[in-house]
């Protein structure tokens, strides 16, 4: 004897179709929130690793290198200060002349690098002006400030991505639930005369469509992680410099975005099956 | 019409001055008013087209009257909420003309359907349902899928879906109508005893005017939109 035997019947190429969109959307959204999670996590690394550097270049003689050094260093805020070699100038140079390395005869910028509290520079540019030493102070800010708009456009690109995926998610399964309420209008109008109620009927296709969201959504974050592990790993392997991967490594956000796909998935797919259904059945008497 | 109706009881189902039209175009039904007295059972007749399944879709409540008034049990169901109408639809038993069984479920699951959507536990039916199939004559079909099965067996899976919740309405639409006579007079006396036993209300429309002329129950005519009482036998005869 079939026990229970579903109300619904198991479904054919209809629902194999809506299962493969519903996973490629997820997947979609999934990646753009990746992505998302990757340009602020990577505006924040940046930032955080250039605060407090302050380089400063000096125009005037070499003797005032020396002096402004031991002004810096005793500037308040000032954690260190030291006059850049040649050899450390030049290793910044390199991205920029390559490995051929700086002509001897090159007059290459004095710099010293310091470190210290956020702020600092400015201090640093009153106490030389008034020791009467001709620099330029950069602490990095407006770079910060430029890198920080970049990855925060980035972001937000791909959060709208999130959000328009997420609506035609949405869409698309209410269209299906129309559809697949349509193809099975005699089950719901028998059990509609046979006394059933809404909630019931509706129950039916919202069980059913929970399922396929939060199934499709758990393979489609699934298959974005992969993709992005995949991408990780092939950049990784080429040894470059790359500017927005590294930061893409498993972590809490990620396992969030892993985590909520299924679920957000899976309470929209419900969501558009109680409205389609209701609104089909307000429609019959 | 004329009420003739004897019984201090209420009636079952009584329509008062029910007009329906699909458009704007004329009236299917113009002018029915009926009753139906508790524990009778009654014949509708009439041309096909005639608006016999239109007369019966208002009874078990797919339909809105455009005019007139439709009571169920005592209830007037024109003035009742949507959600209200679900519960008088699980005291009205409905063998459509077209069978509607599902598919994809079994003589037994599709038997069982009506208790299960009350939410009653499977257990607590189970016997009545596979008990009922076997007084239909199908206890070794229960597994058998409505594709698998005959006109007359799908007919008799139907009208043991209507009755397996004791209703106290039947309403079936020309449930002989795909049936050879010898069916038809099998499953007009599964719906006599039905009514005798049970005391379930019946209201069987259809053509068979032999089927008709054999039985001896109440019969309303329905012809250019309006019903009336056939004056043949007025009480329900015993054989
Ligand atoms: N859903 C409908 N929409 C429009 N017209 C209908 C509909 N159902 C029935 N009709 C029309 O109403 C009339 C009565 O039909 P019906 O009630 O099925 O009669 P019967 O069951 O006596 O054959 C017919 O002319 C039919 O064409
Ligand atoms: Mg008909």
């Amino acid at each position: 004897m079939s026990r229970a035997a579903p109300l619904l019947p198991r479904e054919d190429a209809r629902e194999a179709a809506l299962f493969f969109v519903v996973c490629a959307l997820c997947f979609l959204a999934a990646f753009s929130g990746l992505i998302a999670r990757a340009a602020y996590a990577a505006a924040d690394a940046w930032t955080s690793e250039v605060a407090g550097e302050i380089t400063i270049r000096v125009r005037g003689p070499e003797a005032d290198t020396q002096r402004a050094v031991e002004i810096i260093a005793k500037t308040e805020g000032i954690a260190s200060a030291h006059a850049l070699t040649r050899e450390e100038s030049e290793e910044l140079l390199k991205p920029w002349l390559g490995a051929g390395g700086v002509p001897a005869g090159l007059n290459l910028p004095r710099l010293i690098a310091a470190e210290g509290a956020a702020g600092a520079g400015d201090s640093v540019a009153a106490a030389l002006k008034e020791a009467n030493i001709n620099a330029t102070v950069d602490d990095h800010e407006t770079w910060s400030a430029d890198a920080r708009r970049v990855t925060g456009t980035i972001g937000l690109v791909a959060l709208s991505a999130v959000a328009l995926l997420g609506a035609t998610g949405i869409a698309v399964i209410a269209f299906a639930t129309h559809a697949t309420m349509l193809a099975r209008r005699d089950i719901v109008e028998l059990l509609h005369l046979s006394g059933a109620r809404d909630d019931f009927i509706a129950g039916l296709f919202e069980r059913r469509f929970l399922m396929l969201g939060v199934q499709a959504g758990a393979l489609g974050a699934l298959l974005a992680f992969g993709t992005a592990a995949f991408i990780l790993f092939a950049v990784r392997q080429t040894d470059e410099q790359a500017w927005l991967l590294p930061q893409l490594s498993l972590s809490l956000a990620d396992g969030l975005i892993l985590g909520l796909s299924p679920l957000i998935a899976g309470a929209a797919s419900m969501f558009a099956a109680n409205l389609t259904v209701k609104r089909s059945l307000s429609d019959m008497v | 019409m004329p009420d003739n109706d004897l019984s201090t009881d209420e009636p079952v189902l009584r329509l008062d001055r029910v007009g329906l039209s699909y458009g704007p175009k004329s009236d299917v039904l113009a002018d029915v008013s009926l009753s139906l007295r508790p524990g009778s059972m009654t014949f509708l007749t009439g041309p096909s087209g005639s608006g016999k399944s239109t007369l019966l879709r208002l009874a078990y409540l797919a339909l809105r009257p455009t005019a007139g008034r439709v009571s169920l049990f005592g209830v007037e169901t024109n003035r009742l909420r949507r959600r209200d109408l679900a519960p008088l639809r699980r005291r009205v038993g409905v063998v459509f003309q077209e069978f509607r069984l599902l598919d994809h479920l079994s003589a037994y699951d599709n038997v069982a359907l009506p208790l299960r959507i009350t939410g009653r536990p499977e257990a607590s039916y189970r016997q009545d349902v596979i008990d009922l199939l076997g007084w239909v004559g199908l206890g070794d079909r229960l597994e058998a899928r409505p594709a698998t099965l005959s006109g007359g067996e799908k007919q008799r899976v139907a009208i043991a879906r209507a009755v397996v919740g004791k209703p106290d309405l039947l309403i079936a639409d020309e449930p002989t109508g795909n049936v050879d006579e010898e069916m038809g007079e099998r499953l007009y006396r599964l719906f006599r005893e039905l009514n005798r036993r049970l005391k379930t209300t019946v209201l069987i429309a259809t053509h068979d005017m032999a089927l008709v002329r054999r039985a001896k129950n109440d019969v309303l005519r329905l012809a250019e939109g309006m019903v009336v009482r056939v004056p043949l036998d007025q009480r329900e005869g015993q054989p």
